[in-house]
């Protein structure tokens, strides 16, 4: 619990009565914010015909799952499909937590010549529009490389974000730099203080890192639907988009397949909750 | 000490990314390089294994089922010759041909639209096949049907079928509204009389006529009407850009009429694709447009479903009979209908082509688009083979679909009345013509639909954004 | 003396690598390989296909054509304006939206937080397609649809949402509103738990209010987040183009016509590949432009 509220220790009833009220707005505003959410999963429980989804009921009239079996009934990769999913997202997220970290470190902690122009030009690969790279990363994967249909393929583009070291270095740069210097005085080099010191105060941002990461693996389209032309290789995403009913007149199913490829998403947010939600006392580690 | 760890820190990790690039690379490199000198050795022998691979949309509703089947009917004509498909949705397919070509390395065949081929013939990669294809393959098919692959003397694909934009009523509604349909599938009707029939058919229920022109689907009302305005094609037979004329200027006072008398509403500038049908099945609307050849079957198949009251059918659906009509004729001007073909091109990669793989191409691409293969598609669409092989195998379907005998004279006659394709325009012209288009005859059409221009003021910035990219000698003027 | 001996060290740090140099490059050194790779290289490659009329078979190499096109567009003013104000309705409010949702979720439990963490993230996990698919029934034009259908409750006219230039681009801006935040409450969390709580107790033994505490504390230990999310959200938010690309297509009169839209186009629609390398690095250079005035203006006191 943060100390920025007043704990009101005298009258605790105060406290109650606040914090219902903050409850009541932020429920308010989850309603709307899951709205669209709410009436796809609905929508997902209607019949595959085509068009037949568009009916603005906003509660279910009839229930059935022949959507999501159209779903698994028509591919032999499906169960493929989910772990190449899984393959990319995990290699994708180590890549990231270890290589974005350390880049993110030095950016905002360690003092090098080029650092600013590193940095800026960093910066500046989040800024190009993907439609211009997307054709010279194929030819540099496919024509050159003949890395079409492989995991590193897959990864690689991604292996390290530009997104990724911003994020780490934004984090990094409001650490007291005081542990640092005492860390060096105590005679540790720059990677033990990463290791022992910079790592456990990060955990939280490298949770939240990790899980924006796979989740843009997990979603991601384009860049795998190019680099595949094989069923075994393709991810869940791509298998999906592919079926038949990626005709966007077969409301149900799409939203069935939608429903279908967000759901590891929510449970690996569930059960990672716990780590990126402890609060990192410096105070503590200090001591 | 601790510059020594670093340096090696620093080596090691850039050692570790390289060989990880560099291993994969080298692997793999060396094993395609050895593929492809064992292809070019066994060149000589014509019956030496090859691949053929194929980037398709799901252009009918069972088709991506079906091309295992063919692969194996392919494979067993063919020994020596595999057929390897690759699916993606319609959106998809386009956008990784697109990738793909401009990176020099599209698949063999992928099924490319009619309109599409001048922009793929202009990178040079879309393979001309009249030196390809013998001289019996290209006699089965209908020489109408080849001239939308036609771009001044190539032939850039070989097409599967042609589908006749028309519009599509339902039975009960327009029957109620004293509407003769049957007069109007035979003889066509003038715009008035379209006018006065959506007008009669508007009631508080329903709409007299929708169509869908959320986003860009605008594009297609304008054409298919446009065609029927006595413009089959944006150029006339000079070259000269054809929707700078009066009619097109007064075609637009015409659908915005329609709009005003209320039997349209104008929110349908924002009524997308699965609305309209949607619309069609719940009885919201008399006549929608654009309609498909296969709606037929769907609005059937959901009559069957509330029949069965099983509650299958769409919600809030009523029994329906889809009944095809042709556009309104516009000014006098005769019937038009806008076809648009689809079909299978030819690719090469920016490598030299090898004259053994592209006769193996060839078969494959014969394959696809004649017989079985193009028979099956064409029924799943309720539409005609365009070749003879392919009306023959059609002929032998035992589930065929059953049609409207009334509906297929309509489809055949529209088909006849079709505007002929135009392999005399310069894809140069096209290209042209589809940016303007895009950029600035649909966007002020929507406006024109959601009431924020007048006729007068579209045609305006028409006619000027016209003489900016054709010149006052290359529009038409009158 | 002094300086002489000044000037000799500089001279000296210019020549020789530091340690701390090495850390630097050896903590660097991977990412920048991947950056080189497929970032760099790429970029330099589009970089010389802007100045061509790209063909697969053999380029023509057509000097600042391109850029002259791009220039002389209305189209392409247009679709800088459009993307102007989408960034402006959207990027900031979805900060402060994002910032005061993440302030009311700390007072909770733990569990309670993570639960409304989860809320607030579940639109970002799910496929934009579907949800857009989702907002276009939301916005169904017809007095039937599911917006208008509420809003008749309240007596208010039946409304055109993506049909109309007036309403359009609201449409897109409220819809980008709702549905992107979630990422960026979960990153302010992040932050915020990170501030120690012996700062508050400190600033409690000074009878600190609670908006004091927020405005002295909070805001300028959040500061570096709150760079990082202006900067890629105006990113994200310059190439947008999915959003119009599924709900309006950029209409109606090009009223949301955004560059990202406008470059997808020519990049795969027309095949103009040179045009659209071109107008992607002039927005570059103005979302560098942009991204450099942020950093000027927000990064002051913030160690960059």
């Amino acid at each position: 619990m943060s100390g920025l509220y007043s704990q009101h220790l005298n009258r605790p009833w105060m406290r109650t009565v606040r914090n219902v009220l903050i409850a009541l707005v932020l429920i308010c505003l989850a309603v709307a914010t899951l709205f669209p959410i709410y009436y796809m999963i609905v929508s997902s429980f209607g019949a595959p015909v085509e068009a037949g989804g568009a009916s603005y009921s906003l509660f279910p009239t009839k229930l059935t799952l022949d959507s999501y079996k159209f779903f698994f009934d028509f591919s032999p990769y499906s169960a493929r499909w989910l772990l190449n999913s899984l393959v990319v997202g995990v290699i994708t997220v180590l890549g990231n937590v270890l290589f974005a970290s350390l880049a993110g470190y030095a950016f905002a902690k360690i003092r090098f010549k080029g650092k600013r122009v590193l940095f800026f030009s960093l910066l500046c690969a989040m800024m190009i529009p993907y439609q211009v790279t997307q054709v010279p990363l194929y030819m540099l994967m496919v024509n050159q490389l003949h890395l079409d249909n492989t995991y590193a393929a897959l990864v690689a583009p991604t292996f390290v974000t530009a997104y990724n070291v911003f994020l780490c270095k934004q984090f990094m740069s409001s650490l007291p730099t005081e542990i640092i210097e005492c860390a060096k005085i105590e005679g540790c080099n720059q990677f033990q203080i990463y290791v022992k010191i910079i790592l456990p105060l990060s955990k939280t941002v490298l949770a939240v890192m990790a899980i924006l990461t796979f989740m843009n693996s997990w979603n991601n389209f384009f860049w795998p639907f190019l680099m595949t032309s094989k069923d075994y290789m393709q991810t869940i995403q791509v298998g999906l988009k592919n079926f038949k009913f990626a005709n966007t007149t077969y409301f149900a199913p799409m939203m069935a397949g939608a429903t279908i490829s967000a759901l590891p998403m929510f449970i690996l947010f569930f059960s990672l909750q716990k780590y990126f939600l402890e609060g990192v006392t410096i105070g503590a580690v200090k001591g | 000490m601790k510059k020594l760890l670093a340096m090696t820190l620093a080596l090691a990790l850039a050692a570790s990314a390289l060989t990880a690039c560099g291993g994969g690379s080298g692997t793999s490199g060396s094993a395609s390089g050895a593929g492809s000198a064992a292809a070019s050795a066994s060149a000589t022998a014509s019956d030496a294994p090859d691949t053929i691979t194929m980037l398709l949309p799901p252009v009918s509703s069972t088709y991506q089922d079906q091309l295992s089947v063919w692969a194996e009917e392919f494979n067993e004509m063919y020994p020596n010759l595999t057929l390897e498909f690759e699916n993606a949705s319609w959106e998809d397919y386009k956008e990784k041909l697109d990738v793909q070509v401009n990176a020099g390395t599209p698949p063999d065949i992928a099924f490319v639209e009619y309109d599409r081929v001048g922009t793929l013939a202009d990178s040079g990669l879309l393979v001309d096949i009249s030196e390809l294809i013998s001289e019996e393959q290209l006699a089965d098919f209908d020489e109408s049907a080849l001239e939308f692959y036609r771009l001044e003397d190539g032939l850039y694909g070989l097409p599967i079928y042609i589908s006749v934009q028309c519009l599509g009523g339902n039975r009960a509604m327009m029957e109620e509204a004293g509407i003769d349909w049957q007069s109007v599938q035979q003889n066509g009707w003038t715009f008035e009389e379209f006018r006065e029939a959506i007008k009669a058919g508007a009631t508080d229920d329903h709409y007299g006529f929708i169509f869908a022109c959320a986003g860009v689907t605008a594009a297609d009302y304008l054409n298919i009407m446009v065609k029927n305005a006595g413009m089959p094609a944006p150029f006339d037979e000079d070259l000269k850009f054809a929707y700078t004329s009066q009619n097109f200027l007064e075609l637009l006072k015409c659908l915005r009429e329609i709009i005003d008398d209320g039997s349209t509403p104008e929110e349908m500038s924002s009524v997308d694709a699965g609305k309209r049908w949607n619309m069609f099945l719940t009885g919201q609307t008399m006549i929608f447009g654009k309609g498909l050849a296969n709606f037929e079957g769907l609005a059937a198949e959901n009559n069957a479903k509330l029949e069965a009251n099983d509650g299958t059918a769409v919600e809030d659906s009523i029994e329906a009979d889809y009944i095809v009509l042709p556009v309104p004729t516009f000014f006098g001007e005769p019937q038009q209908a806008q076809g648009s073909a689809g079909g299978y091109g030819m690719f090469r990669t920016v490598d030299e082509p090898d004259p053994v793989h592209q006769a193996n191409v060839m078969k494959a691409l014969y394959f696809m688009a004649s017989g079985e293969p193009a028979a099956f598609t064409c029924n799943e669409l309720y539409l005609s083979g365009l070749s003879e092989s392919s009306r023959t195998a059609m002929a032998a379907i035992e589930n065929e679909v059953p049609r409207s005998e009334d509906n297929a004279a309509a489809m055949a006659l529209l088909t006849e009345q079709a505007a002929p394709a135009r392999p005399d325009i310069p894809a140069e012209l096209t290209a042209q013509a589809t940016r303007l288009m895009d950029e600035v005859i649909v966007p002020k059409f929507q406006a024109l639909l959601a009431g924020e221009t007048t006729p007068e003021e579209m045609y305006e910035a028409v006619r000027e954004a016209a003489i900016e990219t054709f010149g006052e000698d290359g529009i038409v003027v009158d | 003396m002094k300086k002489s001996g000044l000037a000799g060290v500089n001279a000296g740090r210019k020549w020789r690598l530091t340690s701390e140099d090495l850390w630097g490059y050896a903590f660097i050194a991977v990412a920048m390989i991947v950056f080189c790779v497929f970032t760099v290289y790429p970029v330099i490659s589009a970089f010389f296909t802007s100045f061509e009329e790209y063909k697969p078979l053999g380029s023509t190499f057509v000097a600042l054509e391109n850029y002259k096109t791009t220039f002389k567009s209305d189209l392409f003013y247009k679709s800088i304006r459009n993307t102007l104000v989408y960034t402006v309705f959207t990027v900031p409010l979805s900060l402060c939206v994002s910032f005061i949702v993440a302030i009311m979720i700390l007072p909770f439990k733990k569990k309670v937080q993570s639960l409304f963490k989860s809320l607030y993230y579940l639109p970002a996990v799910a496929s934009g397609v579907a949800l857009s698919v989702v907002w276009l029934w939301i916005y169904d034009p017809l007095p039937t649809g599911l917006l208008n259908s509420l809003l008749a409750k309240f007596g208010i006219d039946n409304i055109n949402w993506l049909g109309s230039s007036n309403t359009a681009m609201f449409s897109l801006i409220l819809m980008a509103l709702l549905a992107g935040h979630g990422t960026q409450i979960i990153i302010y969390l992040a932050a915020l738990l990170g501030v120690p709580n012996s700062f508050f107790e400190a600033a409690d033994l000074d009878g600190a209010t609670f908006l004091q505490k927020l405005w002295y504390i909070v805001i300028p230990l959040v500061k570096p987040t709150t760079l990082f999310l202006l900067v890629t959200g105006i990113i994200g938010s310059f190439q947008v183009f999915m959003n119009a690309y599924m709900m309006t297509g950029g209409g109606p009169d090009n009223a949301t016509t955004m560059v990202g839209l406008l470059i997808f186009n020519n990049a795969f629609k027309y095949s103009d590949y040179g045009l659209a390398c071109a107008q992607a690095l002039v927005l570059t250079v103005v979302i560098a432009a942009v991204s450099l005035l942020q950093f000027k203006l927000m990064g002051e006191d913030v160690e960059y």
